[in-house]
C-alpha cells in the first residue's frame, strides 16, 4: 500500500525473499512486520517468522481486521510447520470467519484447511474429517486443493478406505501438477508409494505372505475371521472388536488362530496369555475364565471348543481364519503398526496393548522417534504418540496466499 | 449536536455520501495491482508495479506502456511524470520512459500518494496520516498537513485538496482544509473498493487506483451548489 511495502511484496511474489526483506528490514509498522514474517518463514526461520507475524497481527488497527486475520492464518501455518500445537484453535476459527465476512474466500479456505490438518496431526481423526468435509476442493487454488486432497487421502488411509484414498491421491496429483509445485508433486508421489509398500504379513501354515494396504483392506472386508496383530483386534468385516485394551484375550485369540484348524494345549495358552512357564491350578482356572470371555466376544463368528489337551477355534459357516502381523517382527514394528491408525496413543495404552512394560515401550518409542518413524505431542503425562503423516505436507508453507497486503 | 467540547476536526467532520462510480478500467495486461494514478490531459497513467500503463479514458484501451519501477503514487507536471519507486521519486520523460532525476522520499518508502500542484509535489505518507508539500528538485519538505486517516492518494483540483483513504475495508475520498486538515467533504467508496492513488482530470472526474483489484475507477466529483 505504500511504496516499499509494494516493492517488497513484488519481490516476495517473485520468490525473492531476501529482496523482500531488504526493503522492509528496518521497519516496524504492521504491514512491514507481516512481510518480514512471511519472508522469514520462506527462508525457514520459523520461530522468528512467528514472532513477527504475531506482532504484525497485534499492530493492525480496528479498521484492519482483514489484514489481522491474514496474519493469524499465516502464523497458524508457521506454528504447524514447527509442530507447535499449543496455540488456540479458536483464534484461527475466528480469523476464518472474519475472512469470510470480508469475502476473502481463498484465505478463509486456507484457514479452515490448516485447522483440519492440525486436527489430523493431533490424531483427532473424526474432528479432522468433520473439519475437512465442508471444504470444496473446486473452490481452492491448485496448491491448496492438492493439500486438501492429500489430507483427505491420509484420513481415508488411516481408516483403510483404500478406494477413496486412491481417488483423493489421483486428484491431489492432478492439482499438484496444475500448481507446478515440485515439493507437492513429491509429496503425492510419496503417499502413492506408501500404498504399494508391504503393510502387513499374512501368517499361513509354514510361512507368510506380504500384503499391501489394499490387500489388507480386502481381507478385512472379506468374511474371513481376521485376528489382526497390527491393530490388535478380532473380527469379520463390520463386526470388529478392538482388543488393544485386553491383551490377554488378544494373545489367546492369536495363539488359537495360529494353530487353526488344530488345537492348542493349555500349557502353551497359559504361557502366552499369562507370561509364565510354571502353570499351577490358579492359572488353569484363570484360563477357563478368559477363554469364556473370548468365547462370548467372538460368539457370532466362531466357537471355541475344548479338546482333550486344550482348546481349538471353530469358525462358523466354514470361514477361513487369518492372522495378520506387522510387516516385520519386533517391538518397534508392533508399535508402528498400532500407531498406523493415526490416532494419538499414550505410552501406557501402547504398553497395555502390547503386553509390555511402559519402560520397554518408552525405550522403543525413543528409538523410533530418533529415526523419525513416530512423533509425539505434549509433555509428561499428557504426552501422546502418533505415526508420522504418510504425506509430509505439513512442512510446506503456502503462505503467499495469505499476504496481508491489499 | 452542540457539544462545545468537540474538537474542531470532529465538529467539521462532514457527513459521508456514497461515491458515484462512473466507470471501471482494467486490470491492465495481467497486472495484479494499481498503486498510483495520474492524468496527463489525454491519458490516464496507472502504476502497476513494474509497468506504467497509459490508457485512453474514453476507450479504456492501453495506448502506451513504460517499463519502470512504480510502487506507489504517480504525478504529472505538464511535461514529466513523477513516480514513487521504493524510497525515491523518479522524474520520468513520458516520451522515452527514461528516468531523468531522482529525489529521496520524505517517508523513506512509507509513501503512497503523489500529485503536482503550484510548482510543488504533494505526497501522502500512508500510515503516518500525513500529506507533505515537497520541493520537486531537492525533495525538501516545505509543509506538512495532518489527516486523521491513512493517506493513499492526493490531488488538487480547483483549489480543493482531496485525498484518498483506505483503512482495512473502508475507503473514502476526502476533501480537507489545507490549512488545518479539517475534513470538509467525504465520498464513501463501496465496501471492498479500496483507493490506492487519486487524480482529478481537472473537470468532473476523479480517477482512483483500485489496489489489489488491478482496476482504475472513475468517480464523479461533486460540485459546489449541486450534489
Amino acid at each position: 500500500m505504500d511504496s516499499l511495502i509494494a516493492a517488497s511484496a513484488r519481490a516476495l511474489a517473485a520468490g525473492d525473499a531476501l529482496g523482500a526483506l531488504k526493503r522492509v528490514a528496518l521497519r516496524d509498522d504492521p504491514p512491514a512486520l507481516a512481510l518480514r514474517g512471511i519472508a522469514m518463514a520462506q527462508l525457514g526461520e520459523h520461530p522468528r517468522a512467528r514472532e513477527l507475524l504475531r506482532r504484525a497481527a497485534r499492530g493492525f488497527g480496528a479498521h484492519e481486521e482483514l489484514a489481522r486475520a491474514r496474519c493469524v492464518v499465516a502464523e497458524a501455518e508457521v506454528a504447524m510447520a514447527m509442530r507447535d500445537f499449543g496455540v488456540s484453535p479458536r483464534a484461527l476459527a475466528a480469523a476464518a470467519d472474519t475472512l469470510d465476512a470480508h469475502a476473502d474466500r481463498a484465505n478463509a479456505m486456507q484457514a479452515r484447511l490448516i485447522a483440519a490438518r492440525r486436527l489430523l496431526l493431533l490424531g483427532r481423526l473424526e474432528a479432522a474429517t468433520a473439519a475437512l468435509a465442508p471444504l470444496d476442493a473446486r473452490e481452492l487454488s491448485p496448491s491448496l486443493a492438492a493439500v486438501a486432497e492429500l489430507t483427505a487421502a491420509e484420513l481415508a488411509l488411516r481408516s483403510l478406505r483404500i478406494v477413496p484414498a486412491r481417488s483423493a491421491l489421483a486428484r491431489a496429483h492432478e492439482a499438484a501438477t496444475r500448481a507446478r509445485v515440485p515439493a507437492l508433486l513429491a509429496e503425492v508421489a510419496e503417499a502413492r508409494a506408501a500404498l504399494e509398500r508391504p503393510a502387513a504379513r499374512r501368517l499361513i501354515a509354514g510361512g507368510e505372505q506380504a500384503l499391501r494396504l489394499d490387500e489388507v483392506a480386502a481381507l478385512l472386508a472379506s468374511d474371513a475371521l481376521v485376528i489382526d496383530a497390527c491393530r490388535r483386534g478380532v473380527g469379520t468385516g463390520e463386526a470388529w472388536r478392538p482388543l488393544a485394551r485386553r491383551p490377554v484375550l488378544f494373545a489367546l485369540a492369536r495363539a488359537l488362530a495360529e494353530a487353526w484348524p488344530g488345537d492348542v494345549d493349555r500349557e502353551t495358552l497359559i504361557a502366552v496369555a499369562f507370561n509364565t512357564r510354571r502353570p499351577d491350578e490358579t492359572h488353569r482356572a484363570r484360563l477357563r475364565v478368559e477363554i469364556g470371555r473370548l468365547r462370548a466376544l467372538v460368539a457370532a463368528q466362531a466357537g471355541i471348543e475344548a479338546s482333550a489337551r486344550g482348546f481349538a477355534l471353530r469358525p462358523r459357516d466354514a470361514r477361513d481364519v487369518v492372522v495378520l502381523a506387522p510387516p516385520i517382527d519386533g517391538e518397534q514394528a508392533s508399535l508402528v503398526a498400532l500407531l498406523s491408525d493415526g490416532a494419538a496413543w499414550s505410552t501406557s495404552a501402547l504398553a497395555l496393548a502390547l503386553g509390555a512394560s511402559q519402560r520397554t515401550v518408552q525405550r522403543a518409542l525413543a528409538d523410533l522417534e530418533t529415526g523419525g518413524r513416530v512423533r509425539s505431542i505434549g509433555r509428561a503425562r499428557a504426552q501422546r504418540w502418533l505415526a508420522p503423516p504418510l504425506a509430509g505436507f505439513t512442512t510446506i508453507l503456502l503462505l503467499p496466499a495469505a499476504l496481508p497486503i491489499e | 449536536m452542540n457539544n462545545t467540547a468537540t474538537r474542531k476536526k470532529d465538529k467539521m467532520q462532514a457527513v459521508p455520501r456514497a461515491a458515484e462510480i462512473v466507470r471501471e478500467y482494467g486490470p491492465f495486461g495481467g497486472a495484479a495491482n494499481v498503486h498510483g494514478v495520474t492524468h496527463d490531459g489525454q491519458r490516464v497513467w496507472a502504476a502497476t508495479g513494474a509497468k506504467l500503463v497509459g490508457f485512453d479514458p474514453a476507450s479504456g484501451e492501453a495506448t502506451r506502456t513504460l517499463d519502470c519501477v512504480c510502487d506507489a503514487g504517480t504525478a504529472f507536471d505538464g511535461t514529466y511524470l513523477y513516480q514513487i519507486a521504493e524510497a525515491r521519486i523518479d522524474k520520468i520523460d513520458p516520451a522515452s520512459g527514461k528516468v531523468l532525476a531522482s529525489i529521496p522520499t520524505p517517508g523513506q518508502g512509507s509513501d503512497s500518494g503523489l500529485t503536482w500542484a503550484e510548482g510543488s509535489l504533494w505526497l501522502g505518507q500512508y500510515r503516518d496520516r500525513k500529506i507533505h508539500q515537497i520541493d520537486p528538485v531537492s525533495g525538501a519538505v516545505l509543509r506538512t498537513i495532518e489527516s486523521n486517516r491513512f493517506v493513499t492518494g492526493v490531488t488538487w483540483v480547483d483549489g480543493e485538496l482531496w485525498h484518498g483513504t483506505w483503512e482495512g475495508d473502508e475507503s473514502e475520498l476526502r476533501r480537507i482544509d489545507p490549512a488545518d486538515g479539517a475534513v470538509l467533504e467525504r465520498l464513501e467508496m463501496p465496501r471492498g473498493a479500496g483507493v490506492s492513488g487519486l487524480e482529478s482530470d481537472g473537470a468532473d472526474l476523479f480517477y482512483c487506483g483500485g489496489g489489489g483489484s488491478g482496476k482504475v475507477r472513475a468517480v464523479r466529483r461533486p460540485r459546489a451548489g449541486k450534489s
